[in-house]
Parts: structure tokens; C-alpha cells; sequence
């Protein structure tokens, strides 16, 4: 996933660095007195901001403008801790209100139209830019290894009927913003709204960017970017350190809160098509999982142990699903889950739910065998399919065993639906 | 775009480069590929110059750079497709040595590599756009012509015969693994493949779909297309925009996945599915492809009759809502527009499982769930009855009393591991029979047959002093019977002497626990790095062990009683086995690790000479790299792997006692072990027994 930086990390870090003006800003601070003496020096009004990553422009219902210190200390206070499109902030900032006579839009990305990157501009700012008409919004293709030229970004203020008297500090400012961008590693940023004041000052007023971390430029010396909180579950925080502790097989989840089937899938593509069968057909999948990438032995062992000490217990059908494989060795991988399901039962004791494997690849039929003579020996209930039956049908089957195995332990006052071990 | 047609990017007698060949994908897939359609010229990977890459059709020039390949190849010769497996750093220098250095013969590079930064892409996009190269990728797959039998990247996996058979489809997908997916489904459809495309998952795909169709509309052998699509990216848009202008003669049909990761809120696996913008949502591109066919999406149970008005829909295409559809789509557009099918008779598409164990659970489902087995489908069928009879499982326990893995009799023939005894006995030596007994699989050349021959040898014997030739001679003197006097020669090793073996594959274990060791056979770079740390460990060991008074832990397997006086000082019987795999052109990693080690403690100062790699070291190497492909992929226990040196070592010493007792018992005298009284010293006074 990349990583994604909001106005804040821009005031403190990046936008003086790159010579791009910005309001004058306070953060982290409760105190009264520093409060009023910023307010007294910004003209007595400023906006109370959460250092939050809210997608769109979704932060508007969050930012509150105020004119005393007591107001700023009371909506700090309330908007650091106050959700902002299902974002927690990281923390509130105060920050100068700028004036403005016009409000511009600038938007530097790699453009998969024209693989390369592009500059958007458009002097209707402040809004999200799709709602901007077409003919009020010009993107261009950036040489890479040029990069934006002033007279470039001239042209486009020119076309774009912009004040004469601003073009010039406007086309200064967007060779910052490009500098910037392509000096940090970003794949896309956005200053929106720039701010003109009445008198002909521009201010760089909200920004957002995503960082590629596979970029080295990204890598700035003495910034660690900040960690935003998030809602992820125990699972997720867990899953993602794994993830993080080898370029070796993905060990990628995400968390979907359902309720029945354990899913191990295989394969970015696939997986992706399975969890929405398995959504449609009623299979309540438990997480998004995608666990390809040819794992070796070890990888795939720390992997299944994670999924089924969190959520084994709850479910009602472990499904263990991929397409026919490229790369991945299939008996490395089954042998590893395998391993972790003995281990599961030797913690845990004996479990009971069916099981449904479908998989092709590499090495398939020694992997079967040692699937299903774990699961002969764990006294489950299986059925395994090869790479002759396509994965959707796996899940479908697989979404209505697992309601059907519900349906009969709920009719089962003792609660179990499959043969014990002796 | 330089291509003309899709067989431009992909055609028989391409010839192929390969940047970092020696990698362990590259080579593997290189291997496959030429098996498949021998077309790869030469590799280059910096500082392997000079190597060879091994493949069914002879071994593939590895070149130090790109520049020194196409110097060293004639020019006729010289490559005109080139695939990318260098790490995602390296990434940009070989490709701008290609466009500096082939732009003359290079009309397509693959690039294979993932996490390629975006700007990287856009550069080396428009690098190869000023010297006219197409770019596939990066992040894809790879490619296949089937008409012409050729393939780049690992398309198809190890066996692209088996799923991709000459036909009607062009599949273009955004996931590699989709590419062979859909060709097995379309196949059920008697719809075979013509070109399998990964375009590659990155954010920039530098093959957009629009070229890909421009291409496809001009290819006699496509008339169908079949998409994979995921989220990110407009490319769809464009494709859609560029139909609509100039027409497009070939129906398509789609798959879009991905809408989870908008209605979830969750990422995916691919970095190109990232949702940026609402046109490269899976919504609005399902939107997009719904609105160019001009009909709702495919419904299975639907009865679609064959009207006009259907015809120029399907003409443009279709979209399925699950990816299990795209069969029956397909049968619906080619049955519609009269497309001929590639194959006669086909199976559907259907539920086909190969085991079910439903139990109890079984007798209460619902009849529609409660599945049989079906019939499990050939090369898989044949490939399960060979491996259920050789299959081992050892670390799930169970009662063996009456059942083995290593061995069976079925009252006819005795079998190892399934195979027939008299088949071994007619066609291969007693040391392939041992190999096989203790590994669970004959040895893989005559190589690994000769090396533990070699080892089993040199156990024989160390001469009729060493104690275990001693416990033979002492059970003769006895008058004890053949199988005693083995029995003595057996009791008389252990772990210190012979059985060292044991200790130095657990150290061996140790000591190579996270490299990656593929084959043991073939050189490894950081062998002597692994050494130095090995020494390193040593050393330091050493040296607390002193500050503190204790006794320190030897490495097992250096140093020798007799040879050890020497500046360099070598155990002859190892000499013969590292000299014999010298001379076949192999190494052995873990033997040479053990040399290195040995310099390595003499270059640290824990030791005052170069000690000798016993034979103790090379049984125990020479057995590790036996059993390493097995250990390595969890098909054998540790145990058995620290056992069967022990083992071999036992064997051979055995024998060599047995020749020791029918010597004794030969020539020499009814106890004449007898140690006389005059010899025997006491250590102890005289002392009366109190009254």
C-alpha cells in the first residue's frame, strides 16, 4: 500500500525546504498564551485542522475557523479526537487563515494515459477537481527528465485566463511544487487550494501526496513519515509486521469482519476474485488474503499459524484456494499449512469443520497428499479439488457447505457437525 | 509502437536474452522455456560472466553485461527480445544498456522484475520510446504465441503445453496467473489459445490494452478476446474510446474484478489495483465495457436467442459476473457469430473434486452438497498413483508396527520405496538401493551414486588399530560367530569416533540455517562469507570459554590424530572424494565450506596450522547434499538427515570389521587379544578388606 502524507507533514517538513509558501501553523500546543499570541499575529483568525488522511475533500465538516484562544483550545481539543470519514486524526494544528481574492488547484501524477508524469492546474480551487468542468482544468505531460518548465506552466495559467499580474509568482511556484514532487519520490501530490491574497500573495492552503516507498528518493534524511492511526484489527497490526518481515511471499490481509469461512488464498488476481464470489454467494469470508509469491516453507508456516490462532476458532469451513500457480511450489506451501493445522490442534485441541482445497500449480499432487493425509489424521471432513474445477465454483461450493454447516450445528444442540477424532 | 502484429512482440526464432540469468527465477523459468522453444541466445548478470546456465538444450552463455553478450554473439545472432529479471534497483541500468547498446536488434524487452519505482517506469518508458522499443510490463508475467510455440517469462508455468493448446483467444490479463487460468477454462469451451498475455500489475502498464487490440484486430489466428481486469489505471477507458472511434471487428469478453477493494475499503495485491480516481474504478470500468457491448451482462441461466439484434451485441462482446462464466460466454459468442471451435469434444466446466471425505457430516447435507469423487484428470491421475506409493509423510506419527514406508511385500515382489527389488538388483547398484533406502528417492545422477559410493569406501577401513576394527578382532579372539564380531566392530563407534558425522551435519545445519542454498551441487556465493562467520563464532567461543575456565565446544570434523603436523594438513581418504568432485566439474558446498573454514580459523588465529577436513566432514557434506533438496522442502525429518551419515559411516565400517574378523580368525591365536598381565598397570595401592 502506499504511503500517504496530509497538509501537516507538508508545513512541518517539506514545504519551506522546496521554497513554497504556506500559512504560519501551531502545533501540539494547548497553551493559552502561545495560542493568543499566534492568533494576534495572524490578524486574529485561524483554522483548527486535524492531521488526518480523509481520501477526497472530506475534511471540510472538520475544519472550524476561530478567532479567540479559548474557541482554539476547546475545537483542538474536540477535533483531534473527533473521527473524519472513518480516519482518527493524528493529531489538530492551528493554522493561519489566508485571505483570498482566488483559489487554484495544482495537482502534479503519473498519468496512465500518458505513462508518464502530468500537471494539472485549474483556478477553481478548493473543490475536488472531478467536479470541475473540463474546459476549467488543463493537465499536460511532464518530460520526465526535463521535468515542468516555467514557461510551461505559464502557458497553461495564459489558457487558462489567469490575472497577468500572477502568472509569473503562479509559474514560480508550480517548478517548487514540481521540485518537490520529483525530489521526494512521490507518485502523486496536490496543492488544493492555493490561496491569492488581495494583495498578490500565494499560499500553498491544504496538500495531500502519495509516497512510493520502492522509490530511494522517498528516503529523506531525518524524516520518518508519521503513522496515522487506524482502525486495524489485532490480526491486520499482526499480519502487516509479518508482512513487513520478508520480500519472500505475501502475507498480506485484510480484515472483512465475516463470520464463516477461513479463507487461505493464493495469488493477488485470484484472490481478489474469490473473496467477492465467496461475498456474493454468502461465504461471509473472514479477511482478504493473498498469500502467493512462492513462500518458502518457513513463510508460509508463520503465515497460516497468524491466520488460525486469530480466527480458527470462529470459523465454520477453513478454505484453502489459489488458481494454477506459476511459481509457487504447491507442496512447500500445503505441507507448511498442514504443519500449522497439527500444531493448531495440538494447542488447542480437536476441531471440527469441513475443509474445501482447490489448487493447481507446480508439485500439486504431492502437496495434495500431504493436505489430505493431515486432515485424514485430524479427522476432518474435505473435499479438495484440482486445477480441472475453477476457483469461483470452489467458492461458491464452499459458501454453501459453510451455511449448511452452520445451519446443522445450530441444529445441533451439542454443536458439532463432524466426526471427532478418536 | 514499433510492433506491427502481435506475433512481432512474440514469434518463433525470436532470439531471447535474459539480464540476471544466474537468478534463481530466471534460471528456473530460462530452463522451462527452452524446453518448450529453445530461443534464448545468452544471459548477462554482472560478475557471472563466463558461466553457464543449464537447459534441456545445452547450457545458455552467461555474459557479464549485455554490451559484452552482443559482442560476443554474431551479429546475426543478436538478440531481438530481451526479459528483465534483475532486482528492481538494477532494473533501470539494464535497460538503458539495452536501448544504448541493442537499439539496432532489440524490438521488445520484457520486464519481469516487480517493485520497480513509478518513475523508474515512466523513464524507462520513454528511453525506449526514443530508440523504438516496445516495453511488456513491468511486473508482467510474461508471454505466449501458441501457434508458434514460444514463450517469454514463466506463462504456463512448468507445463504450457498442458494449458495452452493453438487456437481462437487472445487472452489479455492484468494478472499473470489469470493468463493460464482462463486458458484452462476456455478450453472447456473447445476454444484454444493464441496469444496468453500478462500485461503486467504495476500502476504504469507501458503495453496499454489500446496497442494490445490494435495489434490483435490485425492477427489471422484471434477471433475472440478474453480480459482480465482489475481497478487502477484508465487504460480501459482509452481501449473503449479507441473501438468506438476506428471500429474493432473481434468480440471480447470481460472479467472485472476488484469492486471489493471499493466497497471495502481495503487494498489489494496488486500495486496497480490501488483506486485513485473514479474512472479507474472496477465500477466505472465495468460500466464502460457494459455500455461498448450494449447488452447486460452474461447471465448463465438466461436462454439467449440468436436474434440481430444479439449478434451485434456479442459482435462487440460481453462481460461475466464470475470468472466460472466466461466458458459459457464464450460458447454463447462463438455459437452466435459462427466462430469455428478449436477442439471436437470437450468437458464442462464443473465441480470435478478428486477426494471427499465427508463423513458424518456428508450423510446430513443436502444432497447438492454432499459431493463424490469425480475423475481426476491425466497427467495428474498417472503422477498421484506413481507418488502414493513412494509418498512420505514422516512427521505425522502413527502406529508402524505392521507398516512402512522404506518397505513392502506383497507376498510376490519386495519393494523399496514402491520400486521392485529385482528391478533395482537387475539395473542399478547396491549404493542407488542404499540411497534410495534412506532418502526415499533414487539418487538424481550418476554423480550423487559415485560421491556416496566413494564414502561408503573409505568407512571401511582406517587400519587394525582404530578401535572399531579392534572390537572385530577382540570378538574373533573370543571365538564369537561372524554377526558378533559385526556387532563388536558397531559397539565400538559412537559419537566420538565415526559417528562425528552426526555432529557436523547439525553444525552444518547451523551454520547454513538462512542461507539459500538451492543446490548443493552448484557454486554459492556467500560460501566463504559463511565460513569466516563460522570462524568468527568459533573464535569468540573460544575465547569466553577460556576468560571463564570451561571447557569450549570443537567443531566437529577438523583436525585429524595422524595428519596435523603440516602447515596445510589433508585427511587422504577426503582428498580422494573433494578430488573426485572437482574433477567431475561439481562442487559440493558444504565440503567446501569446510575448507574455507579450516583457513579460515588459521587466518582468525584460533588455530596454528591449516587443520585437515576429516573424512568424518566429507561423509557427513557428501550425505547433507544428498538429502538437502528433500530437507529443504520439509519432505525429511532433521533427524534423518543428521542420521544417515552416522548410518553410512556404520555400514561401511562393518563390512570393514567383518574383513578384519575373517582375517583374525584366519591366522591368529585363541585369545590372543589377551592383553598379558606383565603389560597391565595398576593405578591402585593394595588395600585389605577390613576383618
Amino acid at each position: 500500500m502506499p504511503l500517504r502524507i496530509a497538509e501537516f507533514t507538508f508545513l512541518e517538513h517539506l514545504s519551506t525546504r522546496y521554497g513554497i509558501p504556506t500559512p504560519r501553523f501551531l502545533a501540539d500546543s494547548t497553551d493559552r498564551i502561545r495560542i493568543k499570541k499566534a492568533l494576534e499575529e495572524w490578524g486574529g483568525k485561524a483554522l483548527v485542522k486535524p492531521d488526518v488522511l480523509a481520501g477526497r475533500r472530506g475534511k471540510e465538516g472538520s475544519v472550524v475557523t476561530v478567532t479567540s484562544s479559548q474557541e482554539a483550545i476547546r475545537e483542538l481539543k474536540r477535533v483531534s479526537s473527533t473521527e473524519v470519514n472513518g480516519g482518527i486524526p493524528r493529531l489538530a494544528y492551528l493554522v493561519e487563515y489566508i485571505p483570498a481574492q482566488m483559489e487554484m488547484y495544482t495537482a502534479v501524477q503519473y498519468n496512465t494515459g500518458f505513462l508518464a508524469p502530468s500537471f494539472t492546474v485549474s483556478l477553481q480551487g478548493g473543490v475536488d477537481i472531478e467536479e470541475v468542468a473540463e474546459e476549467a482544468k488543463v493537465t499536460i505531460p511532464i518530460d520526465i527528465y526535463r521535468g515542468l518548465d516555467a514557461y510551461q506552466a505559464s502557458e497553461i495559467l495564459s489558457a487558462l485566463d489567469c490575472p497577468k499580474s500572477l502568472n509569473s509568482l503562479l509559474s514560480r511556484l508550480m517548478i517548487s511544487f514540481w521540485d518537490l514532487f520529483i525530489s521526494t519520490g512521490m507518485e502523486m501530490a496536490e496543492i488544493n487550494p492555493w490561496r491569492i491574497t488581495p494583495a498578490g500573495g500565494a499560499y500553498a492552503c491544504d496538500f495531500k501526496a502519495v509516497i512510493d516507498e520502492a522509490n530511494y528518493k522517498s528516503k529523506i534524511p531525518g524524516l520518518v513519515f508519521p503513522e496515522y492511526p487506524d482502525n486495524k484489527t489485532d490480526f491486520e497490526e499482526e499480519m502487516d509486521a509479518w508482512n513487513a518481515a520478508s520480500h519472500r511471499g505475501q502475507a498480506h490481509v485484510s480484515d472483512l469482519n465475516g463470520d464463516l469461512i477461513l479463507p487461505i488464498l493464493f495469488g493477488g488476481g485470484v484472490s481478489t476474485i474469490i473473496t467477492e464470489t465467496l461475498q456474493a454467494a454468502g461465504g461471509s469470508p473472514m479477511f482478504l488474503s493473498d498469500f502467493g509469491g512462492n513462500p518458502p516453507y518457513e513463510r508460509m508456516l508463520g503465515t497460516a499459524k497468524r491466520c488460525f490462532e486469530h480466527k480458527l476458532g470462529e470459523a465454520e469451513l477453513l478454505l484453502i484456494l489459489g488458481g494454477k500457480a506459476n511459481n509457487t511450489l504447491i507442496d512447500v506451501t500445503f505441507k507448511a499449512i498442514a504443519d500449522a493445522l497439527i500444531s493448531y490442534v495440538e494447542e488447542h485441541g480437536p476441531i471440527h469443520m469441513p475443509v474445501v482445497i482447490g489448487r493447481g500449480g507446480p508439485r500439486l499432487v504431492k502437496g495434495i497428499l500431504s493436505l489430505k493425509q493431515t486432515l485424514d489424521y485430524l479427522k476432518l471432513p474435505y473435499v479438495i479439488f484440482g486445477p480441472d474445477t475453477p476457483v469461483t465454483g470452489v467458492a461458491e461450493y464452499a459458501a454453501r457447505l459453510a451455511n449448511a454447516a452452520r445451519k446443522l450445528k445450530e441444529e445441533n444442540n451439542e454443536g458439532e457437525v463432524s466426526e471427532r477424532p478418536a | 509502437m514499433r510492433a506491427k502484429c502481435l506475433r512481432d512482440l512474440l514469434k518463433q526464432n525470436d532470439r531471447i536474452a535474459v539480464s540476471n540469468i544466474t537468478g534463481r527465477e530466471a534460471s528456473k523459468v530460462s530452463y522451462v522455456s527452452q524446453k518448450y522453444s529453445p530461443n534464448i541466445i545468452g544471459g548477462w548478470a554482472l560478475g557471472k560472466g563466463g558461466e553457464q546456465v543449464e537447459s534441456p538444450c545445452g547450457a545458455i552463455p552467461v555474459f557479464a553485461t549485455f554490451e559484452e553478450l552482443l559482442r560476443s554473439t554474431p551479429k546475426s545472432r543478436h538478440p531481438n527480445k530481451v526479459i528483465v529479471y534483475s532486482p528492481p534497483e538494477a532494473v533501470y541500468g539494464e535497460v538503458k544498456e539495452v536501448a544504448r547498446y541493442g537499439k539496432d536488434s532489440v524490438e521488445t524487452v520484457f520486464i519481469i522484475t516487480e517493485h520497480i519505482s513509478i518513475e523508474v517506469t515512466a523513464k524507462i518508458h520513454q528511453i525506449c520510446s526514443q530508440v523504438n522499443i516496445d516495453v511488456v510490463g513491468c511486473n508482467t508475467l510474461g508471454m505466449i504465441n501458441t501457434h508458434e510455440k514460444v514463450r517469454v517469462g514463466a506463462v504456463g508455468g512448468d507445463t504450457p503445453e498442458e494449458t495452452f493448446r493453438p487456437g481462437s483467444a487472445t487472452i489479455i490479463s492484468n494478472s499473470g496467473n489469470m493468463v493460464s487460468t482462463i486458458a484452462t477454462y476456455i478450453l472447456t469451451a473447445g476454444i484454444g489459445t493464441s496469444f496468453g498475455i500478462s500485461t503486467g500489475k504495476d500502476r504504469l502498464i507501458l503495453f496499454p490494452l489500446k496497442d494490445f487490440l490494435v495489434l490483435a484486430e490485425k492477427d489471422d489466428h484471434t477471433k475472440i478476446i478474453v480480459l482480465y481486469v482489475e481497478p487502477g489505471g484508465t487504460y480501459e477507458h482509452e481501449a473503449i474510446e479507441l473501438m468506438r472511434k476506428n471500429g474493432f471487428s473481434k468480440p471480447i469478453v470481460v472479467y472485472v474484478a476488484g469492486e471489493i477493494a471499493e466497497r471495502c475499503k481495503v487494498s489489494l495485491g496488486h500495486a496497480g489495483s490501488v483506486v485513485e480516481g473514479e474512472k479507474s474504478s472496477a465500477r466505472a470500468k465495468k460500466e464502460a465495457f457494459d455500455s461498448y457491448f450494449g447488452i447486460p451482462p452474461f447471465k448463465p441461466e438466461k436462454r439467449y436467442h440468436k436474434t440481430e439484434e444479439l449478434k451485434a451485441s456479442l459482435a462487440q462482446g460481453i462481460r461475466v459476473t464470475a470468472l466460472h462464466h466466461i466458458p459459457d460466454a464464450v460458447t454463447l459468442v462463438v455459437n452466435t457469430l459462427g466462430i469455428r471451435k478449436d477442439i471436437g469434444r470437450t468437458r464442462p466446466l464443473r465441480l470435478n473434486p478428486w477426494f471427499v471425505h465427508l463423513g458424518e457430516l456428508g450423510k446430513r447435507l443436502p444432497a447438492e452438497l454432499a459431493l463424490f469423487p469425480g475423475v481426476i484428470l491425466e497427467p495428474y491421475a498417472e503422477q498421484l498413483k506413481a507418488q502414493e506409493q513412494t509418498f512420505v509423510r514422516s512427521f505425522i506419527r502413527q502406529p508402524m508396527r505392521n507398516a512402512s514406508h522404506a518397505s513392502a511385500n506383497d507376498g510376490k515382489i519386495p519393494r523399496i520405496f514402491g520400486y521392485s527389488l529385482t528391478d533395482i538388483m537387475e539395473k542399478r547398484s547396491f549404493t542407488a538401493a542404499l540411497i534410495l533406502y534412506w532418502t526415499g528417492e533414487l539418487p538424481r545422477d550418476a554423480f550423487e551414486e559415485r560421491v556416496a559410493e566413494l564414502t561408503l569406501v573409505a568407512s571401511l577401513t582406517n587400519g587394525p588399530g582404530t578401535i572399531s576394527a579392534q572390537g572385530a578382532k577382540l570378538s574373533a579372539s573370543a571365538g564369537n560367530t561372524p554377526n558378533t564380531a559385526m556387532i563388536s566392530t558397531l559397539s565400538a563407534i559412537g559419537l566420538v569416533h565415526g559417528g562425528n558425522g552426526s555432529r557436523a551435519v547439525e553444525f552444518l545445519l547451523d551454520s547454513f540455517v538462512s542461507a539459500e542454498v538451492e543446490d548443493p551441487y552448484a557454486p554459492f556465493a556467500d560460501v566463504q562469507e559463511i565460513a569466516v562467520k563460522a570462524a568468527a563464532d568459533f573464535k569468540k567461543r573460544k575465547m569466553a570459554a577460556k576468560e571463564a575456565g570451561f571447557e569450549y565446544r570443537r567443531i566437529p570434523c577438523l583436525g585429524h590424530p595422524v595428519f596435523r603436523t603440516d602447515p596445510v594438513n589433508f585427511d587422504p581418504r577426503e582428498q580422494v572424494i573433494y578430488g573426485y568432485i572437482m574433477r567431475a566439474g561439481r562442487t559440493n558446498v558444504f565440503l567446501e565450506f569446510y575448507h574455507l573454514l579450516a583457513q579460515a580459523l588459521k587466518d582468525n588465529g584460533s588455530t596454528k596450522n591449516v587443520l585437515a577436513v576429516n573424512l568424518d566432514a566429507a561423509i557427513a557434506s557428501v550425505w547433507l547434499g544428498i538429502c538437502w533438496r528433500k530437507l529443504k522442502e520439509k519432505q525429511m525429518s532433521v533427524n534423518r538427515a543428521v542420521d544417515i551419515p552416522f548410518i553410512a559411516f556404520a555400514l561401511g565400517r562393518a563390512a570393514g570389521g567383518s574383513g578384519e574378523y575373517l582375517d583374525h580368525n584366519d591366522f591368529g591365536t585363541e585369545m590372543d587379544m589377551r592383553v598379558p598381565v606383565s603389560e597391565c598397570r595398576t593405578l591402585t595401592k593394595e588395600k585389605q578388606l577390613p576383618q
